[in-house]
């Protein structure tokens, strides 16, 4: 069109509208509907707990695969298992919700006020590993590095409040204690609480507090007197950067592993993760989909323990939730 | 006045310099040091060290040699050679993304004939408002009005859903030429006709509309995608030939400039052959195709991708546009041609000013409390975050509207009055099209700063890990929330350097490519 | 407001129409919504911070845990666990940000402005403006990770930085964004000085560096001044950066006690984590948010803090910067 041209002639003309119909001619089709062919389609909102989170984000990696359903969109929200609770889950606004402790019944009872049944699913097994930094050498020798529950309740609770590691134990150095954990709406800090500082006592709040357990990971791995604590997933990503504590419980060292969680030597420590799908959400075929799939994987080696880190279900427990996930979708759909 | 200046003595000229040094030496600390991270944070995305280094001699050889001599050749003639082959060069370049991302909204979030059959039912309406202007102005006003708005919900209510019935429809890319390839064809076709007469506008017209068509079947046929090839045909090929055009036939003195971007792209193409043929590796760069269209989320870096943040962001943007540019500018024009001096509008007027200055994480908490908790939404959907995000830019859309109000001369509305014009009709025909570009440079400038804010979008409850929306009340995330995401969630050595940095370099393409359009709108009109 | 006076008369008969009045009436309301904006900005914060309160909590029929006054306001933890809700904690930090960021943004930024508005050539602003506004515009996102991924280790070589957060990577990133500001406000008013005044200090025997310091600074000192005041309160008010480069470590910090307040000054403190206002606001959503709970309820009072202090601050730089424009128009 840049070139001057000595007129267009009405030959040239009908041509090109001649040409633009035989391609609109061509760009033409059947119509199939707007709805996608096979594979299901929706939204699937997840919020909870930051434990859980890498292996809601693995299922839904592979739920979504282009071989499966990715029509599929899912998003997951990591918020703590109690925050995923009060602020979403019950209150309607997301389909499951991930946690790391079993539902409180204050939340069971929010719950109920919004008509939301939740389903309680085991998925995983995990071990809460407390983690120092590599080059901290006061714990015992290398590869045994440990702490008694005692220590470890000492640390974290708001009466002892230990400045230095010398206030734990006079032969430790004379370093201030930096302490990375996760924030009070998680149910690893809940979980926390309940088996190693007791009920009745509580947690210490001048700790770098977050919901990103990487976060934590990152914070011991750059400061030689810090100690944090989280789920085992995050610390199997990063058992070069961190060292794992053995935690002694009055019957020797054991240290986090996921043999030693799934046997249950790892005490106290080791425990059960779930997800909570809503009854109601289920009744739709995407969502029901997406819970059977995640409890069929949840014997997976290869997603649970290599990819994500933790010890999957056994089958029995499997089937178990298989059965009562069934039951709910039947409950669901009546 | 300080100092006293008691005498003639001998005047020191090193203080002064001295002080002239530090005076430019602090102008630029802060400069350098945003270019040095930058350069890191390339060097971190790009990886160029890993290439083989025939892969950089090639390269050197056959672009950087040539485009260097080319420049320099064309600076030569004239600065105004020079900055007609840089404008050729850049303007397709952000144009060719923008295309991108459109072709992204119709592969992925909109369906086309769902698009097709609203923009059939607004077409009805509108065809409607044009019969109802070429008519003798007989028509009382409220009538008209009543008249417009039924036709408009009748049609919005009956015609999609006889569109999406018909047994028959345009394939994906057929839609996109009939619905933006026919405006376009019809609108520069006319333009071009008051500029160059009507037979070169009509060529043209033609032109554009068989090369859409043209561009999806190449599109089609050579597996680039249908969609995308009518959508850089539009967006980045015809704004790019009728610029050449334009330099061809009205600066012949500047054509020599076209040279430029002309040796880029052979230079380009000729070193991905070259290396190809002779087997150097490029380098292992993070930012690549699968990181720009991948939608996974793992703790891997090596498998992530921006993909549903660049879609989130494209979405919110629009809304965020909606809503906050006719408030914007409504609230600007009355401001500056309706208010009278009062005590409330002063009030209005500070008011404004200490918006602007509000922390963008207290628009969060008044999108959470406002829309969420009070309004019912649920948390952290593209209707929410994009009202959310339009409520923070109001009050700077407002403003720079104002500012391009004002700079137009009173002379004009006088003269406007004087024929008898009404205030809406002054408003309507003389501030309004003559405030156009200073508002529109604001309203961009305004939309790169909510391009980049994170805060609001955690407060409204965003999530970490999304997909890509496909309704109103779909959970969004944007570009963004995934580098916060990457940065906390993900917090790893492994992902600072690597997707962070990568991540980093296409939120600044976005933004910058918006701020440069801003700046050339700004600059050309302010020369004329 | 334009068109007031003459065009009025010509203009008033056609001016009820049905058109002009709802033309006239969507203007309105567009402005109208900048009010409500602001009103349902103060509306919700001191609606939802009065349910965080034990004095006011009771009126509007919240029985979950509140905080007294005192308890807020002086007390030296902050966390929601137990007895510990001091918002003073996260206001000293914030400090901390605003003092670092200022120490780097106002001479910088004072320097930058004079630079342009007495040395620069036409050429060298045209190129150095557009380079500051970049400055400005690249998203706080972008900052935090600089400030993590790139400046910390830096400071990590110079100072030995223990763990990976500190307040003074957020410090540096902040300062460097509201560097712009400084420059730009104060170079307004420094071309606002009239030329008569520079002229009169030539006529004198004055060098240009004699003229810049000495007439130019001081003559737009309240212009300079209240372009502080606006930088530092969007110091106050910057939340991505310093969540990502300060940490969410809430330190004790003792508002009664006058050594508290001498610590803000310690170089070896910004070496360390701390938890500002906006970045406890970030952390606490992960908490319990929308479901009405104690944390909702602190994220308000909070914001509602952080909300009063930038405000006030801006107001107070519109009043200094009203005072200048009136010396000489």
């Amino acid at each position: 069109m840049a070139k001057q041209t000595d007129g267009v002639s009405r030959r040239t003309f009908l041509a090109s509208a001649a040409a633009t119909g035989a391609v609109a001619a061509a760009g033409c089709t059947s119509n199939t509907g707007t709805e996608t062919d096979g594979g299901l389609s929706g939204d699937i909102n997840i919020s909870g707990s930051s434990t859980v989170f890498p292996l809601a984000v693995a299922m839904r990696e592979d739920f979504t695969a282009e071989e499966m359903h990715p029509n599929v969109d899912i998003s997951v929200n990591s918020t703590g298992s109690g925050g995923g609770f009060t602020n979403y889950f019950c209150t309607g606004d997301t389909d499951f919700n991930n946690a790391s402790r079993p539902i409180k019944g204050v939340e069971e009872g929010q719950c109920s006020d919004n008509d939301v049944t939740p389903v309680e699913l085991k998925v995983a097994t995990d071990a809460l590993t407390v983690v120092v930094n590599n080059d901290a050498d006061w714990f015992g020798e290398e590869g045994k590095e440990c702490l008694t529950v005692e220590q470890l309740a000492e640390v974290w609770s708001a009466e002892d409040k230990p400045t230095t590691w010398s206030d734990v134990n006079s032969d430790w150095p004379d370093e201030e204690i930096q302490l990375y954990g996760p924030t009070d709406a998680s149910g690893t800090f809940d979980y926390f609480i309940e088996e190693v500082i007791g009920e009745e006592g509580s947690h210490r709040t001048d700790y770098q507090s977050t919901e990103q357990d990487n976060q934590i990971i990152n914070g011991v791995a750059n400061s030689e007197y810090a100690i944090g604590y989280m789920g085992f997933a995050y610390y199997s990503e990063n058992t070069d950067r961190v060292t794992a504590l053995g935690i002694d419980n009055g019957d020797g060292c054991v240290k986090p592993t996921l043999d030693t969680a799934s046997s249950g030597e790892y005490q106290p420590l080791s425990r059960p993760l779930f997800t909570y799908p809503a009854q109601s959400a289920l009744a739709e075929e995407h969502v029901a989909e997406f819970a059977r799939f995640w409890l069929e994987n949840s014997t997976s080696e290869s997603i649970v323990a290599d990819e994500v880190g933790y010890v999957p279900n056994t089958e029995d427990e499997r089937d178990e939730m298989l059965d009562r996930l069934d039951s709910a979708i039947e409950a669901a759909s009546e | 006045m300080s100092g006293s200046y008691d005498g003639f003595g001998r005047v020191s000229r090193r203080i002064g310099k001295l002080f002239r040094g530090v005076l430019f030496a602090s102008t630029l600390a802060g400069i350098l040091t945003l270019a040095v991270l930058l350069v890191y944070v390339a060097n971190d995305a790009f990886q160029p060290l890993t290439a083989d280094p025939g892969w950089h001699l090639v390269f050197l050889l056959t672009l950087v040699v040539p485009t260097l001599a080319t420049g320099w050749l064309s600076y030569r003639r004239s600065y105004g050679t020079l900055a007609t082959g840089l404008l050729g060069i850049v303007m397709p370049g952000i144009a060719a993304l923008y295309a991108g991302g459109l072709a992204a909204l119709f592969i992925d979030v909109i369906p086309t004939l769902v698009w097709l059959s609203f923009v059939i039912a607004l077409a009805i309406p509108a065809g409607v408002i044009v019969a109802l202007r070429r008519t003798d102005r007989s028509v009382p006003f409220l009538a008209e009005l009543s008249a417009v708005l039924g036709v408009t919900v009748g049609s919005l209510l009956v015609v999609p859903g006889l569109v999406q019935g018909l047994p028959t429809v345009p394939a994906d890319w057929m839609v996109l030429v009939l619905t933006l390839g026919l405006p376009e064809a019809f609108l520069l076709g006319r333009w071009i006709e008051g500029r160059w007469g009507r037979r070169d506008g009509w060529i043209a017209g033609a032109a554009i509309l068989v090369g859409s068509a043209v561009g999806g079947v190449v599109g089609m046929v050579s597996g680039f995608g249908a969609v995308p090839g009518v959508a850089l045909t539009l967006f980045a090929l015809v704004p790019t030939g009728l610029y050449a055009a334009i330099v061809v036939r009205e600066r012949p003195d500047r054509r020599i400039g076209l040279l430029l971007p002309a040796v880029i792209v052979v230079g380009m193409v000729a070193g991905e052959l070259l290396v190809g043929a002779l087997g150097f590796a490029g380098p292992e760069s993070w930012v690549d195709w699968s990181f720009l269209t991948s939608t996974t989320q793992s703790g891997d870096p090596r498998s992530v991708g921006i993909y549903s943040g660049i879609v989130g962001t494209i979405l919110l943007m629009f809304v965020v546009a909606a809503i906050a540019v006719p408030a914007g500018v409504g609230a600007a024009v009355y401001l500056e041609e309706y208010a009278p001096n009062t005590r409330f509008t002063r009030i209005i007027d500070v008011n404004i000013s200490n918006l602007a200055g509000v922390p963008s994480v207290v628009y969060g908490l008044l999108g959470l409390g406002l829309f969420v908790r009070y309004g019912g939404q649920p948390t952290g959907t593209l209707l929410v975050g994009g009202a959310t995000l339009a409520l923070l830019v109001f009050p700077i859309v407002i403003i720079s509207a104002r500012e391009a109000i004002r700079a137009v001369p009173d002379s004009a509305r006088q003269a406007s009055y004087g024929m008898g014009a009404t205030r809406w009709q002054t408003v309507k025909n003389v501030v309004l099209p003559r405030a156009f570009p200073g508002i529109l440079t604001g309203t961009i400038l305004a939309l790169s700063r909510a391009i980049g804010e994170t805060a609001p979008l955690l407060v409204i409850g965003a999530a970490q890990v999304f997909g890509v929306p496909d309704s109103w009340t779909s959970t969004i995330g944007a570009m963004p929330l995934q580098l916060y995401v990457w940065a906390s969630t993900y917090a790893s050595p492994a992902f600072y350097t690597t997707v962070l940095a990568a991540g980093i370099v296409v939120l600044l393409t976005a933004m910058l490519s918006m701020n440069s359009i801003a700046i050339y709108v700004r600059n050309h009109y302010e020369q004329r | 407001m334009s068109g007031d006076g003459a065009t009025d008369g010509l203009t008033r008969r056609t001016q009820n129409s049905s058109r002009e009045l709802l033309a006239k009436a969507f203007f309105f309301g567009c402005a109208a919504l900048s009010v409500a904006t602001t009103l349902s900005i103060i509306g919700l914060l001191v609606y939802e911070a009065a349910k965080f309160f034990t004095i006011s909590a009771p009126l509007l029929g919240i029985d979950g845990p509140t905080a007294t006054l005192t308890e807020f306001f002086t007390g030296s933890e902050w966390g929601l666990q137990g007895p510990n809700l001091g918002v003073m904690p996260l206001v000293a930090v914030t400090l901390m940000v605003t003092i670092g960021s200022g120490l780097i943004a106002i001479p910088l930024g004072v320097a930058t402005a004079l630079y342009l508005s007495e040395y620069a050539s036409e050429r060298a602003r045209s190129y150095l403006k557009p380079a500051l506004e970049i400055l400005a515009g690249v998203p706080s996102i972008i900052y935090g990770i600089f400030a993590v991924a790139y400046i910390t280790p830096v400071l990590d070589t110079l100072f030995g930085v223990d763990g990976l957060f500190n307040v003074a990577s957020a410090c540096i990133v902040v300062g460097i964004m509201i560097l712009p500001m400084v420059a730009s406000v104060s170079e307004d008013a420094m071309q606002a000085v009239p030329d008569d005044l520079r002229q009169a200090g030539y006529g004198m025997g004055a060098t240009k560096y004699d003229v810049s310091t000495g007439i130019v600074v001081p003559a737009a000192a309240s212009g300079i001044f209240s372009s502080f005041i606006l930088a530092l309160s969007r110091a106050i008010g910057e939340t991505m950066a310093v969540t990502l480069a300060g940490g969410s470590l809430a330190r004790s910090f003792d508002p009664t006690s006058l050594a508290s307040y001498l610590s803000l000054f310690d170089p070896d403190s910004y070496l360390e984590p701390g938890m500002t206002m906006t970045a406890a606001m970030i952390q606490l959503l992960t908490g319990d948010v929308t479901g009405g709970g104690l944390a909702y309820r602190s994220l308000f009072a909070v914001g509602l803090v952080l909300f009063v202090i930038t405000l006030g601050m801006n107001v107070l730089s519109d009043v200094i910067a009203r005072r200048y424009q009136e010396d000489y128009q």
